[in-house]
């Protein structure tokens, strides 16, 4: 399967771990990534939360370059990059009058029908369970696990289209192939306020706390994360949160293209788990994974 | 006997910003049943100086100023979580986007500052090298900032894992950019 890569300006530094990961499960399930050619920074928060038409020109840009490049689906493992991508998507169907102007000043036309996927998207919905199942060496048996979805991976459910905004499933079922545990919680769903994680770390704390606290009450021992934003925030800023009633918090944030390396017996160093600021090692040592 | 009153047509004196949102972004407020689903489920409505519902009341009733100073313009997450629990499909963070950028224009009363800052400086950062570098946004925020020690055990943390990067890639066709911002940037001024 050929399909148009979007990574993301955090895979140069901040996620290279999910950046490899990703690209390290797709060779391992036959997806052809080609990286959008001279992809532009999605905007992020900040060019829509200024300038509606911003965030859409830039998103244009790259559905275009997505074309260009002569494909018509393309996949990003960032849950924010996917929001605005598929945002501009969304718009370019459903009211490609206003979007004129832009394809004007990119000198361009709208790029229509381009396919846009989270990389955990096009996993569940290209490969059935039973065959990741079949590609199961080390089955991830024991391991309590948080599947966290985030805001923005499945809402608004209008534009995304993909599961179930309120409760999700797919990364649940997704790990229960891989022989792991998913606990169930309430707040797999909620954001992590990770947008804020520099300019307003008091609400990124906040949130993100509560979210550690969800997940340990329901017993888990790992959450496990599908965008960088959401990774930093609830690994990196883990030190800084003080739990209730006291001691500290130690739970591993992992990615789920690392957990599946893992299950598909790839090494601890090849997955790049190192990276991350609250080590799984000890974890993965309990569960005889490493 | 229940009493019968005449109902209150939002829509026979919709305030001029109610109209305008209705213009430009498609959203009729007129349609809200002040149920409160938005607030009920809002990720940060605690921190709010006033509620998504209130906020779209506020709509109603015309008062422009007050929305253009609204604090819960800023710490609105963006999360789409009102989006999805609205009965009537009205897209909230939409609105806010909407007043958000008037207010940046209008360079109204903004409460946090801090925050209308980092969104400019990753803007910059994208408009010259056409992605962000997150190393180099994080010094220039803390210098705009005047705090060069914010996020500082955050920053040390990931510069031991290797992850802080002074040189990291950039879009090559800038020229294909930069026009995206300026003329965008005008039109949305006058809206
Ligand atoms: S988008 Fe903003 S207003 Fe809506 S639920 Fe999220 S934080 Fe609240
Ligand atoms: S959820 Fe929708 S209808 Fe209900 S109060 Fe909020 S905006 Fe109004």
């Amino acid at each position: 399967m050929n399909v148009a890569f979007y990574p993301g300006c955090s895979h140069h530094g901040l996620a290279q771990e999910y950046d490899h990961t990703s690209r390290l499960i797709c060779s391992h399930l036959a997806v052809n990534l080609t990286e959008v050619e001279d992809w532009n920074c999605c905007g992020a928060t900040a060019a829509h939360s200024l300038d509606h038409d911003l965030s859409l020109a830039l998103n244009v840009r790259n559905l275009a370059q997505v074309k260009r490049g002569g494909h018509d689906s393309v996949v990003t493992p960032c849950s924010g990059c996917f929001s605005r991508l598929k945002t501009a998507a969304h718009e370019i169907r459903h009211d490609p009058d206003r979007l004129a102007e832009i394809s004007r000043k990119l000198e361009c036309p709208l790029p229509e029908n381009v396919e846009v996927r989270h990389l955990l998207q096009l996993i569940v919905e290209e490969y059935s369970l039973d065959r990741i199942r079949a590609l199961v060496k080390k089955p991830l048996c024991g391991l309590k696990a948080a599947a966290y979805y985030g805001c923005l991976l499945t809402r608004p459910a209008a534009v995304t289209r993909f599961d179930d905004p309120e409760q999700p499933r797919s990364m649940d079922n997704l790990l229960q192939a891989l022989g792991a545990e998913p606990v169930t919680w309430s707040y797999k769903a909620e954001c992590c306020g990770g947008g804020f994680n520099a300019s307003e770390p008091v609400i990124a704390l906040e949130l993100g706390q509560a979210i550690l606290d969800s997940a340990k009450n329901a017993g888990a021992e790992a959450i496990i994360a599908a965008c960088p934003l959401c990774q930093m925030n609830l690994d990196g800023r883990q030190g800084e949160m003080t739990p209730p009633f006291g001691g500290k918090y130690d739970i591993p944030v992992v990615y789920f293209t690392q957990l599946m390396g893992l299950a598909f017996g790839y090494a601890w160093r090849e997955l790049r788990f190192k990276k991350l600021i609250v080590n799984p090692r000890k974890l993965l040592e309990k569960y005889c994974l490493l | 006997m229940i009493e019968t009153y005449a109902i209150r047509r939002p829509e026979a004196q919709e305030s001029p910003i109610a109209r305008q949102i209705r213009e430009d972004l498609g959203i009729d407020v007129a349609r809200c049943l002040e149920c409160g689903k938005c607030t009920g489920g809002c990720s940060y409505a605690a921190g709010f100086d006033y509620t998504p519902r209130k906020i779209i009341q506020l709509v109603k009733l015309g008062e422009f100023d007050k929305l253009l100073s609204l604090d819960a313009l800023w710490t609105c997450l963006s999360c789409q979580l009102c989006v999805d629990r609205c009965p009537s499909g009205i897209n909230i963070p939409r609105i806010m986007d909407y007043l958000r950028a008037r207010a940046h224009r209008a360079n109204s009363n903004i409460t946090h500052k801090n925050i209308e800052k980092f969104y400019e400086i990753m803007l910059s950062d994208i408009k010259n090298r056409g992605r962000i570098s997150e190393t180099i946004m994080m010094i220039k925020y803390n210098l705009a900032i005047k705090n060069l020690f914010a996020n500082a055990s955050f920053g040390k943390k990931l510069f031991l894992k290797g992850k802080l990067k002074f040189f990291s890639p950039r879009t090559h066709n800038i020229k294909t950019i930069q026009p995206l911002f300026r003329r965008l940037s005008e039109k949305d001024g006058q809206a």
